[in-house]
Formats: C-alpha cells, structure tokens, sequence
C-alpha cells in the first residue's frame, strides 16, 4: 500500500464515520431477529457474513420460520437486494481497470451508505487514481461496524425468551426501511397492492402469496409510473 | 439443512447482483424499462412480507387489539411516517406488542 492508498483508504473510512453510529442498531436488530428466527449461532454468523445485506436477511426471516421453498426464500433475497444492480452498474466504469479480486472485493462489500458517499464525491467519468482505496476504506469501516454489531444482537437474541416475539423487530425494522423506497406515488401505490394482494393470496401453499404480493405491486407501481410520465407535460 | 442452503444461496445470489456490471467490467447501461422495474420492486416485495406478518393470525385475517403484532406494526408505521427516524420505530413498535401482548 503506497502513502496516497492509505491516505485515500483513510479518507474513506472518515467520510463513512458518521453512518457508522446508524449502522449498529441495524446490526443488533438483523441479529436478534436471525436468533429469534431459530437459527443457531454459527448460522447467524454465516449467513450475517456471506449475504452482507440487513433488509434482505430481515426479509427472508419471517419466510424461513414458515418454512417456505428455497427457491422463494432466495427469490426475496434477490429481489430485496435488485437495488445492488443499480449500484454495480453505477460503479462498474470506476473499477473496470482493476484486477478481478479487486472487483469481487469491491462488489461484496458494496452497501446503500458508502455507494453514496462514493458517487457524490467521483462523479461518472472521473479519473482519480485511488478511487478504489476510499471506497474501501468507507466499505470496510461499515463491514465491520455491521459484523460487530450484528454478532452483540446474535448473542442478545439467544439469550431471550421466545414469548417476547423479538423476530417482529426485523418485521418492524422492515417498516422503517419503507421510507426510502418509497420515492414517489406510483411506489406507494405498487406498495398498497401489494400487501393487499399478499393478504389476499395468503392462503395459497408454500408462502406463494408472497410471489402475487410482489408481481402485483411492482405491476401496479409500473403502471402508475408510466401513466403519471404521460400525464404529466413535457 | 434447509438454512445451510439459505446462508450459502443467498450469498451467491446477493453477490451476482453485487458484481452484475462490476466484475464483468461492462460499460453496458440498463434499459430504462429494466431500471423501472428495479426501482418498483422493492416497495413490493417489503410489504407483501410486513403485510401477512402483521395482519394475518393462522391465515386468518385478525383486525382487533387482540392481535398484539397488528398493534405494534401500526405504531411502527405511524412513527416511521412521523419522526423519518429509522430506529425510533422498532423500538416504540416492539414497547406497543409486548403492551398489547400483556394487557390486551
């Protein structure tokens, strides 16, 4: 590591400083809410380390206690976490000259907060030499504030009595992260239709309920979308 | 075993979308169409899951107080509406259930 890679490593890690504080609570919940879930601590660990993503692992939860299909669970995994394709896609020109490690690395460690910090400072189209080493450096702080944290609730929710029903803090954790992807009216409304067409497939076998949920609201958010785009002048 | 696959699944599908353009190096764009849907979905798929979870006992549809998960999940949401705070909801969410779990 030269001095400009840990300078820009640390400037990195230092602009990520503020979100860490933001970080722990999420950790702690996505933690208590795998325990609660009944899955054993080296389980909650793994699964903490190898999909990296609280929204996506708070999802697929309540999905595992009803033991739904593989497949579904996965499918939640995936489309929680579709907003990573957008991030990739906005990364990919930064990174295309580093070698495939450096691209694995940086894609896994990928999050909301440091995609962010990293597009308001490199604009597409910059050329500054240690890009990669800040965002790995904000990465890497948020890694390992999530890790850490995720770990205390993992221990904390072990510890717990089940009656206390602490896996519907993942639901409510859930609830709060609504807020940001409902960006406009057309997501409210998709939102709308999808709980209520989930509600109403919900006794369809095999958790299928959740599948209508999802086509159902993202239809009707697309078409609101579509529609207000030609209604609107201009 | 089933959360082995889950742990292990789950991985490999968030790190494909993870690495979509990034490791392949693509100075490919997505279709705008392909981006609507990638915004939409999300919305969708976070309240067909709080949904069933909040309003449903055993399938069943449960619209009273005694429903302590229906009673927590509308504080959260009307917190989360009110304060944009994203830790204040759980926490005054889960003080509603264990009330209405006690004392409903």
């Amino acid at each position: 590591m030269r001095a400009s890679h840990a300078t820009a490593f640390r400037e990195g890690a230092v602009a990520a400083a503020p979100q860490l504080l933001g970080v722990v609570p999420w950790g702690l919940v996505t933690g208590v809410a795998m325990s609660s879930a009944g899955l054993s601590v080296p389980q909650a660990v793994a699964m903490g380390l190898l999909i990296f993503a609280g929204a996506a692992q708070l999802a697929v939860l309540p999905l595992f206690v009803a033991q739904a299909p593989l497949w579904l669970m996965l499918l939640t995994v995936g489309v929680v976490n579709l907003r990573y394709v957008i991030y990739s896609a906005g990364l990919a020109p930064h990174f295309q000259h580093l070698p495939h490690g450096w691209r694995a690395l940086l894609s896994y460690v990928t999050v909301d907060g440091t995609f962010a910090l990293f597009v308001g400072r490199y604009p597409p189209g910059d050329r500054t030499p240690d890009r990669h080493w800040f965002f790995l450096g904000g990465s890497l702080a948020m890694w390992c504030t999530w890790q850490a944290s995720s770990w205390a609730g993992i221990y904390a929710g072990a510890l717990i009595p089940k009656s206390w029903s602490l896996e519907f803090a993942g639901t409510l954790g859930l609830i709060a992260l609504l807020r940001p992807v409902l960006f406009d009216r057309a997501a409210l409304w998709g939102s709308l239709a999808a709980a209520a067409a989930a509600l109403a497939a919900a006794g369809l076998p095999l958790k299928l309920g959740l599948l209508v949920g999802i086509a159902a609201g993202t239809a009707t958010g697309l078409a609101f979308a579509f529609h207000s785009r030609r209604a609107s002048p201009g | 075993m089933i959360a082995w696959a889950l742990i292990a699944g789950g991985g490999a599908v968030t790190f494909a979308l993870r690495a979509a353009f990034v490791l392949p190096g693509s100075r490919l764009r997505l279709p705008r169409g392909v981006e609507a849907i990638l915004r939409y979905a999300p919305a969708a798929v976070l309240m067909a899951i709080i949904a069933p979870d909040m309003f449903l006992v055993s399938d069943a549809l449960a619209l009273s107080a005694h429903n302590p998960r229906l009673v927590g999940g509308l504080v959260g949401f009307t917190v989360a509406a009110a304060t944009r705070d994203m830790v204040l909801p759980i926490a005054l969410g889960m003080l509603a259930l264990t009330l209405a779990r006690l004392y409903a």
